[in-house]
Formats: C-alpha cells, structure tokens, sequence
C-alpha cells in the first residue's frame, strides 16, 4: 500500500509540473484571487472618506458610527463602544468567546463585519446585566461555578442565551448542542452544563 | 505571637527543585476539625463571580489606557535562518505607524541564555523579527508586511530524533543536545534487577507536542511615567515577571510595577516574562506613550509554548508474585530552538516500589517553539507510557493490574529515602476500582462485542504540590470591622480569591462579604511565588490563617485593653469577644476596629517551613471507562472515576471544577491535541483553533470524584495539597489502558485518534 | 483584515456587473463564514466585498409537490433545518446541516455559501504558496496528508468541506446561476469540478456569476435518507468523511438509491456504479457489507490517510443498516 502511493504521488508530482508551467502565466492571474498592491489599500484605509456609516444598536442604544468596513463587530464594540466583555481569542469563528446575540441569534462578532449588524439589534453580555443586577442565566453560572478563568464566560453566557430563548426548557443533549459552539479551554464544561440547566430551571 | 525565622526553603516547583531563603512563621496553630468548620471546606460561590459572568472583569487583554498605542511582531516565516538585511523604512512612512524595532536598533539584552531579544539567528518559525507599535493594531499589522527583510534560509530540523544525529543541522555551536549529554538517575543495580524477573516488558511509548492555547493571549499593556514603569500583564507570576524586567532594563524593582488582576488561563506558558512584554517597554519608552501589545493565536500555537513531545523506551521486570524488580527508560524530547525541560522520568522514578532503577533522559533542540511548563510537566507524558508499561506487566505475569500496582505501594519516597507525609492511595483505589465497576471490565482484552466496545482502564498519580514558603499575605482590618487580603499571588481561574477569603472568613469568624481578597500587584502585595506546580493553595492559604490568627490576637489584645480584663478572661466567637462567666461584657470586631479610628491594624502571615524528613506529594488514581467504535476508530471517553489525596479540600466546588478542567486537558490530550509540523518546511500547520483540536463540550464524559483525605497537619496549618496538576496526569493514561482493554491492541502513540486505532485493528 | 471597500448592489444584475471578470476586484459576501477567514489568513485578498445580503428575493424557502424545494442562496443554515418540509422530507439535507460548524455558524452562514466554500487544506489556508494559490507544488502530495483526498486528487490533494452538499447530491438537487447575462440551471453534480479541470477553483462559478438559489426535486413517499458525519471530536469540526444515502425502498427492496460522500475527494463524491448497484438490492446486510467494499475502488490513498477507505466502507454500510431498519 505504501509503495503504491509513493508511486502515485511521484507520478502526480510529474503532471503537476507539466501543468503548473503551462498555465501560470495566462490563466492563474485572474482566476487566483492575489492581492492588490498592499500600498494602495493603506492608503485607502488611512483615508477617512473611506469609512461608512453606520447605525449599530447594542444593548437597546443606538450608535452612529463611521467605521471601515475591514472592521469586524467585535472589533467595533470592544474598541469603539469599549464593551469590552466581549472577548477574542481566535478571532475565526473558532472559539465562541466573541458571542453575541443578533436579532436574538448567536453569532460570531469576530466574524462577520461591523456593517453587517446596521439595522440589526446587538446583546453583549452587558445588555444582560439589569443596572449593575445579574441576569438569572449569569446568577446561574456563579451558583453552579460554569466558570474558571472567565474569560471565554461572557461568550458561554450569551450561547446559553440565545439557546433559552428558543428553547426555555432544554434537555441535556440540547445544552450540549446549543453549547456545542464555545470552547473552554479551562475545561469547565461539566459546570457549565449545570449552569445553564440551573437556569433553564429558574427562568 | 508573630514567631518568625530564616530558613533555607526547597521545594519541587513544575519542573525542578526552588531553593530560597524564606522566612517563616513559627506559630502553631490547632488542626482544624472538618466538622467544627463553618466555611472552609464548604461548596462557597466564587468571590469574582459576578465579575466574571457580567462581563466587568477586566482582564489584561481589555485594559485601555489614554493614548495607547498597539503593537504587532513581525515573525521570522522560516524554521531556520539569519537576517541578512532588513530595511523598515516603508513600514515607518505608513501613516499611523509610531516606532519599529529590529536588532539593528534595540539594546542587545540576552534572552535564553545564548541567544537575545532580537536575535538575527531564527530558529523556529515564529522567531522575533521586529516589532511595530502603531494608532491601532490594524495599521502594526499592515505594517509588519512591508519591512522588508532578506533571509539567508539554513538548514533545518524539527524532529528530536532526527537533531540527535551526528550530521544534524546544528541550532547552536556546541550540538542539538542540552548539556551535551542525557541527564541519568539510578539506584539500585539494574542488571541485577532484570536478573531477578520473571517476566520482562519493553516498549517504545510516545506522545506529540501539546500547546496551552490559554484563551486570553499572551498580552501586556505598559506605561512609562518618567523611569517608572507599570505593567498590566497576563501572568502567572506577577514578581517573575517585575524581577525579569527590572533585570533586562537595568531599573530598580521598586520602579517597576506589575499588574495581573484576571487572566485568561495559561496552564504554564505564562510563569515567566515575555519577550513580547520588553519590546513593549522599550518602544513605549521611545515613542513616549503607553503600548499594548497581544498576540493573536497563530502567534499563540508557534512562539509561547508547549509541552515537549517524547519518546519513551521502557523496560520493567517484574517477579512472577507481582514485585517490580527493575525499571529502566530511555528517553527524548523536544525543548524547541532554546533551552527548556524535555524530561518526563519522575512518574517511573516514584511511582512504585522498585528497588532497581535507571533513567537516561535526552533534551533536544529542534527548530520549532519553545516548550515551557504544562500542566504537570513531564508526569502527563510519563504516566503514559509507565502506566501502559505496568499493565503489560501484569498481563504477563497473569495480575489484575490493579493488584498488581498495590503490591509496588510504597510508603517512602525512593529517591530522598523519606517518609511521605502522608499517602491514601490505597483508600484511592479501593474507592474509585468500586465506583468504575473494575470487577466487571472486559476479560480478557477485546473481549467485549462489538461494533462499539466497551473497555475499562487506570492509572495511578503521584505529584508534589506540596507548596512551601516563601509566602505572604498581609491582612488589614478595616474600621467597620471588614478586613482586606493582600497577597503577591494570583488567581488564575482556580478559584484563589476565593480559597483565602475562606480563610480568613473562617479565622476571624466573619462572613465571606467581609473579606476583600487583592492579589497580583507587585507594587502593594507581599511577595508569593509564581502560580504553578501546585503550590498556590498550598502556599498561600497557611500564610492567610497566619495573617489572620495574628489579627484575632490583636482583637482579643484590643478589646482587653478596653474591657479592662485579661486575654486569658476573653472569648473570640463569631466575630464577637465577650468575657468568660457571668456578667458578661462584649465586643464585636467592628466596634474594636472603630476605637482604633482610622488605624487600620495589619498583620502579615507567613507560610511556615515543609516539616524536615518527609517529602510531600499528593496521591490519586483515575478509571477511565471507554466506548471503541472498532467500525470508524473513534474513541468515546464515558466515565472518568477520580480519586485523590490532596490533603484538605478547601472549597469543593472550585475543587470540582478544578479536577473537571484536568480531566478534559487530558482527554483533551489522549484523543486529539497535537502540534503537527509539515515535514518538509519545517513550518506549523495548526495555528488556529480548527486545526488544532481542543476538547468541545461534547467531549465531556461523566466525572465522578472522590477525596479520600482530611488534612495533612503536616504539611501546614491548613494542610492542603495542590490539586491543579494532579487532576491531569492519569487521564491520557487511564484512557490509553481502557482502550486496549476495550480492542486488546496497544496504541503506543498519543494521541489516540481513529486512524490509529483502525490501523491497529486491521493489523 | 486588510482594507477593501464595500458594495451594496440592489439587485443581481449589480451584483454581477461588480463583480466584474477578474477575481481579485471583488468576491461576493453573504455569510462570510469562510470569506472572512481567507480574507484574514490572506488567502483571499480582494479590492472589494459584494454584499449579497442587501439583494431581495434570495432568502425564501419554498416548496411544491411539482418542483420540491426552492431554496434562496442566502437562507442560514439553521434556517432551513428549521423549516418544516426539510425536517419532514429531506432527513438527509437536515442532518447534514445539523451537523455542519457549530450553531453560531450555522445561524451566520448560508446555504448558498456553503456550497461555495473554499477547502480547509492547512496548506492552503496557510503560509504557503501552493498549487491552488498560484504556486507550483502541492505540500500535501509528500506532506501531511492524513485529511487529503483519497480520490479525485492531483494536481492538488484537497478535499470539499460542505456537509450540505454531499447530502444534496443524493437528492439530486440543482443550483441556479445567474449573472448580469441571465440565468442558468446545472445540476449540482455538474457544479463542482476536480483539480485536474481547474486547479484554482471548487466549482464552474466564473466571476460575476452567482448561485441564486438551489432547488431539490420532490421525493417520493418511500423515501428514506440519512447523513453520517465522522469527525474526530464531539462537535464543530469538519469531515473526516461523512456518507449521505437517499433510498427508495419497497417492501425488502431498495427501488433507487443514491449514496455520495465527504471527505474523500477534492468535491463532493458520488459513484455512478454503487447508486446504479443500489437499484433493486434486496435488503440485507450480507449485499449492504458486499456493495460498500466496493465504495472507492479507483482510490489512491495517500501516505497518511488510507484509514479512510475502511472508514467510509463501514460508515456506508452502517448508514444502509440503519435506513432500511425499519
């Protein structure tokens, strides 16, 4: 079997050759998505006449914004807004720690542009909060202790947000799956399950 | 009262043994009874809860200062290679761009002892090349890509065997070998030992590199005011980090100050100071404004640790009644381009009764990141391939592998020749082979139907974490009777305001809203050592019941002096002091508190010296029961059994939460982590959180946990034992037997992922 | 990210006339679940981004018994496994968008960008100038392979990440394309093509052309189909591989079946022989165990990764079982 494929893959690397100097030069230039000269954007984005505006409207207030559009939600509300209880750990929809609720659905603020959430109603984790009183979900993670280093928390709470509001009363498999896209690296996961049961329990 | 004296301290700290002079309280405290306990020891809600889940923690990575700019490293993109030119100057006309630094312009500052700061030799991919501070960290980024910088490319190596080779590409002049030479403990006459066997086992264990991926970056934020420099850093220790700052810049510690209130995991990678946090210091200081700097998560899986890979070749013979009588292993790994800890031997040095014993152990340099401390250092890998050892032996030998481990129980330490201080590892087992159903696992091996098969395994676990001084904690009472910790330690999300609020809380008989615990500041708290190896609770915690037993002197002083009567009339009881007899007279701590006005009273606690004679380690074993898709390879951890001696447990359910977290690192670990080089560049393919795979909580299996022990007296005043680490070590091990007793082949290689297992069972 | 500007076309033909013929001015962005990471990883650097999300019309859902489901390309994942008759009648299309990313993706990504994902090749998305990025070798040929193509591979190694549409192929599902010059129907077995036909591209998209919508024939009473994922841990991550089956079965026989799989090749794979072998097989585990040994037969396992021909045997074979249980 090893044998088979070191032949087939040097047989393969031999077609690639052939093709790679064949086309390299017509086709790939406009087929490859490469960069523009990289000058160029900068000088584009240190343009302010290059921002948009934008209306974002988070935890119940509305903004108006001028931002580049290269600029990811989260960006925006931990930088501009200086909500920074929203967190950014891998920054690629990877993680979960970013979570926000959009329109009432969680998404990955790190991964979709601030534009995007115009005419849209954002939550962080501080639109939780009632003045400085704990939402019943957050009083639930400190009860249950869903919680060790806490920085991947505010995106577990609103996870377990948006999975209570469509689903008040879950199972344990449907905290597992609404819970399916946070990661907790401290590995706090059992406690975590119980938070959000505790909540669904008390809600 | 307030007894206190020199010593020279020693204790096991993550990979090796600290040596340092400490003073240390002299007093002696009654044990405490578990059952007159009122808060310690009780399932308390964390004190930084609210913090935490209302999102107003403000963790290094969210600390925004006036000004501040925002900095990016540039990264050598190559394994191995030396900066033949590098020009910033289109980068420093980007508008927005402040400051760039190179080796051709920073002070030459040493850093891992041969090599520097800025180093023109690279050795990894992910080697600092230059570092940007700008108006925001979009512009550093763009930044970065146009200095151009022309590489002369070497040769490379990113494989431990391959850089033991005569012919090797070399990362330093004197050879790829740390010290030139294996590192060997023996005792005994090993020979001998194998002389004496009955049956022999040998074989060649091995696991893969693993990387923290804390989830808050590596990341400072630092501001000069003239030479006075403070730090927000996220840090397991707040004075490593002051001392090595201090050092490279040549200032007074007293004008540097670190700051470390949250932070968002580290596991390890953060006990010493980054480079990342000088260049910042450096360039803030030169474009005269405060620099954050964070890395991102690429910059996380390549340049800021992991746990060394090794290969492990093991030996043991055992008679045919079940008694080890030869342990032997050869073994390597991988410290990355600069000096670190590659030994894993400890785990097959003291684990078992084995009067027969050599290791040889290699630290490699390869062109690849770093490795630094991971929780439980070397014992996570040992145990691996120990425990698969152990219970290849007792096959052999035809043992229950369980018996067999309890008959190579030992008492003493082997390699200090002393006493433990105590050890319930046998109460461990019996509790935790009970609560799996150990009489009822698959026999023989791969016995059970399948397609799903089920398969049950354990692993034994001995740690340190005995903790020791020096450790401080300064207790000041307020005038309405509430009192404030202050405490050169940090809590890394194990729950440490917590535990020493507890503390004092129960001391002074006051209720947990009054105590305020302020940890990690170097510039205000006592000194504590660097969170890891599991000493904090261990440490810290005797020198919070010393600070607040002097307070309740001082109480019981004060309101004699009051009263008029003597302490010996006096009775401290909920926060309450009142006379013996009849006619009694009393005082609350907030009425004394108020007579002294707005002196506050302080007393400082000491970590009393680790009793002479004994060594101090913590004890447990794990049981892992497994399903085994032996259609698809896949393996489904269902229930982990975890039983411990870690002394006493001061809140059990951060204590939970803790050993939750270990068991999931290790499974974590066991089933799919690893740090994958593409073999012919040299380069790290899994940089982000898709390739590399952490747990998800889909992944959690039952966890069933039992503490076996009370208190060890001693050890401290509160005789505690760190749990941090112990809570991993046996997991991958444990997992790793219960797959074979669940298919009867033996993956010797972590992790255990479904090619492997698939592979293993067509073969 | 680097900087690009953002085009908000009002209708398709905008869209189109954006985009333009070249794929560096600008790509099209709707989710942005896998645009975003090529664009930060710098795989993708384009002068512009066309949101789709500011067309109208494209984010329905419909379905008759004559035509089955239409459904707009910016419809979410979790919206359309929500819906009704895709719960009710396409187990297969539901599974495997349940088991796609994680619920947050889910809820930001849509089907039509699903369908045109790019792959997850760690080569590819990473520091190196590969093959499909312009360059002259694929790393994984004798790199680190063990998630590579088993077949349909070479010049490039890579393989399709979209769970949906390995599902869809079972349902011979068809996609709409349109661009400023009209519109056209292909089926979505034609949509995707190998390295050997475009070594830069996953599908016959030509700039300036767009998925509007995807439509999937009605399904017949009898009708059962199911969708395996096999990855490596509990949630949130691509295929190792996955096998999708849509059978008609009656009585002990399977009328018509289609099987197609994930994972396995650098698009989403189907074997002309295994659905024509699947007609009028009788339903028993003995000819569910003979038809899937004879699954990829034609694969050129790599050095790491021919543990996933056993693999997708057994999962095929499982799944069958587990069609015709009841």
């Amino acid at each position: 079997m090893k044998k088979k494929s070191v032949s087939s893959s040097l047989s393969r690397r031999q077609f690639l050759k052939g093709f790679g100097s064949g086309v390299a030069g017509s086709v790939a230039l406009n087929k490859i998505a490469s960069a523009l000269p990289l000058q160029k954007t900068l000088e584009k984005a240190a343009n302010d006449a290059n921002r948009t505006p934008l209306n974002l409207s988070v935890n119940g207030k509305t903004y108006r914004l001028s931002v580049e559009p290269n600029r990811t939600l989260a960006e925006v509300i931990r930088e501009d807004l200086q909500l920074t209880g929203t967190k950014v750990v891998c920054n690629h929809g990877e993680c979960g720690a970013c979570t926000v609720l959009l329109d009432g659905e969680a998404v990955y603020s790190c991964h979709i542009l601030a534009l995007d959430a115009e005419g849209k109603s954002v939550t962080t984790i501080e639109g939780l909060l009632g003045g400085e009183e704990l939402h019943p979900l957050q009083k639930a993670f400190v009860k249950k202790d869903g919680i060790q280093c806490g920085f991947c928390t505010p995106g577990q709470i609103m996870a377990a947000q948006a999975l209570l509001l469509k689903n008040p009363r879950p199972a344990k498999e449907d905290v597992l799956e609404g819970m399916s896209g946070n990661l907790c690296r401290c590995g706090a996961y059992p406690k975590i399950i119980e938070s959000v049961l505790e909540a669904a329990k008390t809600d | 009262m307030a007894d206190s004296k020199i010593i020279k301290s020693k204790y096991f700290f993550e990979e090796d043994f600290t040596e340092e002079l400490a003073e240390v309280s002299a007093n002696k405290y009654a044990d405490w009874n578990k059952k007159e306990l009122k808060v310690v020891g009780k399932p308390v809600s964390r004190v930084d809860g609210y913090d935490k889940v209302s999102g107003s923690a403000v963790f290094t990575f969210d600390v925004i200062l006036p000004n501040m700019a925002h900095a990016k490293t540039l990264r050598c993109p190559h394994p191995h290679a030396k900066i033949k030119r590098i020009n910033t100057k289109k980068a420093e006309k980007i508008p927005g761009v402040l400051g760039i630094l190179t080796y051709e312009n920073a002070p030459k500052i040493s850093w891992y002892g041969k090599s520097f700061l800025f180093d023109p030799h690279l050795r990894y991919e992910g080697d600092e090349v230059a570092f940007v501070a700008a108006e925001n960290e979009r512009i550093a980024e763009q930044a970065l890509k146009l200095i151009e910088v022309d590489y002369e490319i070497l040769p490379f190596v990113t494989d431990a065997a391959e850089a033991m080779k005569k012919d090797a590409p070399k990362l330093y002049d004197d050879g790829n070998i740390r010290g030139g030479k294996p590192s060997v403990y023996e005792r005994g006459d090993i020979d001998k030992g194998f002389e004496e066997a009955s049956a022999v086992a040998e074989q060649t264990y091995k696991t893969q590199v693993e990387i923290h991926n804390p989830t808050e970056p590596h990341c400072s934020v630092v501001n000069w005011d003239g030479d006075y420099l403070t730090i927000w850093d996220s840090t397991q220790g707040v004075f490593s980090v002051r001392d090595r700052v201090a050092d490279v810049l040549k200032l007074p510690a007293s004008r540097v100050r670190v700051i470390k209130k949250y932070m968002g995991g580290a596991f390890g990678a953060k006990l010493e100071a980054g480079k990342y946090t000088v260049m910042a210091a450096l360039l803030a200081r030169k474009i005269g404004r405060p620099v954050r700097i964070a890395l991102d998560r690429r910059e996380m899986n390549l340049s800021v640790g992991n746990r060394p890979d090794s290969v492990q070749k093991l030996k043991g013979g055992a008679t045919k009644d079940g008694r080890l009588t030869a342990l032997y292993q050869y073994s390597y790994g991988a410290a990355g381009a600069h000096p670190a800890g590659a030994g894993c031997s400890w785990a097959l040095r003291t684990m078992y009764l084995c009067p027969n014993v050599k290791t040889e152990e290699y630290t490699v340099y390869i062109n690849a990141g770093r490795a630094r401390p991971f929780r439980a250092p070397g014992h996570v890998q040992g145990f691996f391939a120990l425990e698969a050892l152990i219970d290849e032996l007792a096959e052999k030998i035809g043992m229950d592998p369980l018996e067999f481990r309890i008959k190579n129980h030992t008492d003493r330490d082997q390699v200090f020749d002393a006493p433990y201080t105590s050890k319930l590892l046998l109460d461990a087992y019996r509790v935790a082979a009970e609560a799996i159903g150990w009489k009822n696992r698959p026999q023989p091996a791969g016995s059970d139907a399948g397609p799903l098969k089920r398969g049950i395994g354990m692993s034994s676990q001995i740690w340190w974490g005995g903790g020791g001084p020096p450790a401080y904690a300064t207790l000041k009472l307020n005038r309405d009777g509430s009192v404030r910790i202050i405490a050169g330690s940090q809590d890394i999300g194990t729950g440490t305001y917590t535990i020493l609020a507890q503390v004092a809380s129960e001391v002074l008989e006051i209720p947990m809203e009054k105590v305020e615990v302020l940890l990690g500041d170097t510039a205000v708290a006592p000194y504590c050592g660097s969170s890891g190896g599991s000493t904090t609770a261990p440490s810290v915690s005797p020198a919070v019941r010393d600070a607040a037993e002097q307070m309740k002197a001082k109480l019981l002083s004060g309101a004699a002096a009051h009263l008029n009567v003597s302490e010996s009339q006096l009775v401290y009881r909920n926060g309450v002091i009142h006379t013996k007899g009849k006619n009694k007279k009393s005082m609350t701590i907030r009425e004394i508190a108020r007579k002294m006005g707005e002196r506050v009273l302080v007393t400082t606690g000491k970590r009393e010296a680790n009793p002479d004679g004994y060594a101090i380690n913590s004890f447990g074993v794990q049981f892992a029961e497994v399903e085994v898709d032996t259609e698809t390879g896949k393996v489904s951890v269902k229930k982990i059994v975890a039983a411990y001696d870690i002394g006493r447990v001061l809140n059990p359910k951060t204590l939970e939460n803790q050993i939750h977290g270990g068991i999931i690192q290790g499974l974590g670990f066991a089933l799919f982590e690893e740090r994958i080089i593409d073999r012919n560049t040299g380069k790290v393919l899994t940089t982000n959180l898709h390739d590399y795979k952490l747990p998800t909580v889909k992944d959690t299996p039952q966890i069933d946990i039992r503490i076996v022990s009370k208190g060890d007296s001693k050890i401290s005043n509160t005789g505690v034992k760190g749990v941090g680490e112990p809570a991993m070590i046996p997991t991958p091990a444990a997992i790793g037997n219960a797959v074979y007793n669940a298919i009867g082949k033996r993956i010797k290689s972590l992790p255990i992922t479904p090619d492997k297992v698939l592979t293993a069972l067509q073969s | 990210m680097r900087y690009f500007d953002y085009i908000q076309p009002e209708n398709i033909k905008q869209a189109s006339e954006s985009a333009g013929r070249d794929w560096r001015k600008a790509l099209l962005y709707a989710g942005g679940t896998d645009l975003l990471g090529l664009i930060k990883n710098e795989v993708e650097s384009p002068a512009a981004l066309i949101n789709l999300k500011a067309i109208p019309g494209l984010n329905g859902i419909e379905y008759s018994e004559r035509e089955g489901l239409t459904i707009g390309a910016l419809v979410k994942l979790s919206q359309l496994s929500a819906h009704e008759v895709v719960r009710e009648k396409y187990s297969v299309l539901e599974q495997a968008l349940k088991e796609t990313a994680s619920p947050q993706l889910r809820n930001m990504g849509t089907i039509g960008g699903n369908l045109c994902q790019r792959p997850r090749c760690w080569y590819f998305r990473g520091d190196f100038h590969c093959l499909r990025k312009g360059g002259d070798i694929c790393y994984a040929v004798d790199g680190e392979n063990k998630y590579h193509c088993v077949i349909g591979g070479g010049p490039c190694f890579i393989v399709h990440p979209s769970d949906p549409a390995v599902a869809l192929l079972t349902l011979d599902a068809g996609v709409t394309i349109a661009s400023a010059k009209g519109t056209k129907r292909v089926a979505l077995k034609d949509f995707f093509v190998l390295p050997e036909d475009d070594i830069y591209r996953e599908n016959i998209l030509q700039p300036g052309e767009i998925v509007t919508h995807i439509h999937v024939p009605p399904v017949s009473e009898k009708t059962v189909s199911g969708y395996i994922k096999f990855r490596e841990r509990g949630a949130w991550d691509f295929a190792v591989v996955s096998v999708a089956a849509t059978l008609r079965i009656n009585g002990d026989t399977i009328i018509d079946g289609k099987a197609a799989f994930g994972g396995v090749a650098p698009k989403p794979w189907q074997e002309e022989k295994i659905n024509q072998k699947l007609k009028g097989l009788s339903v028993k585990p003995g000819n569910f165990e003979s038809l899937s040994a004879e699954v990829l037969k034609e694969a050129e396992p790599l050095n790491q990764n021919a543990f996933k021909l056993p693999l997708v045997r057994n999962l095929l074979k499982r799944l069958l079982v587990q069609l015709t249980a009841s």
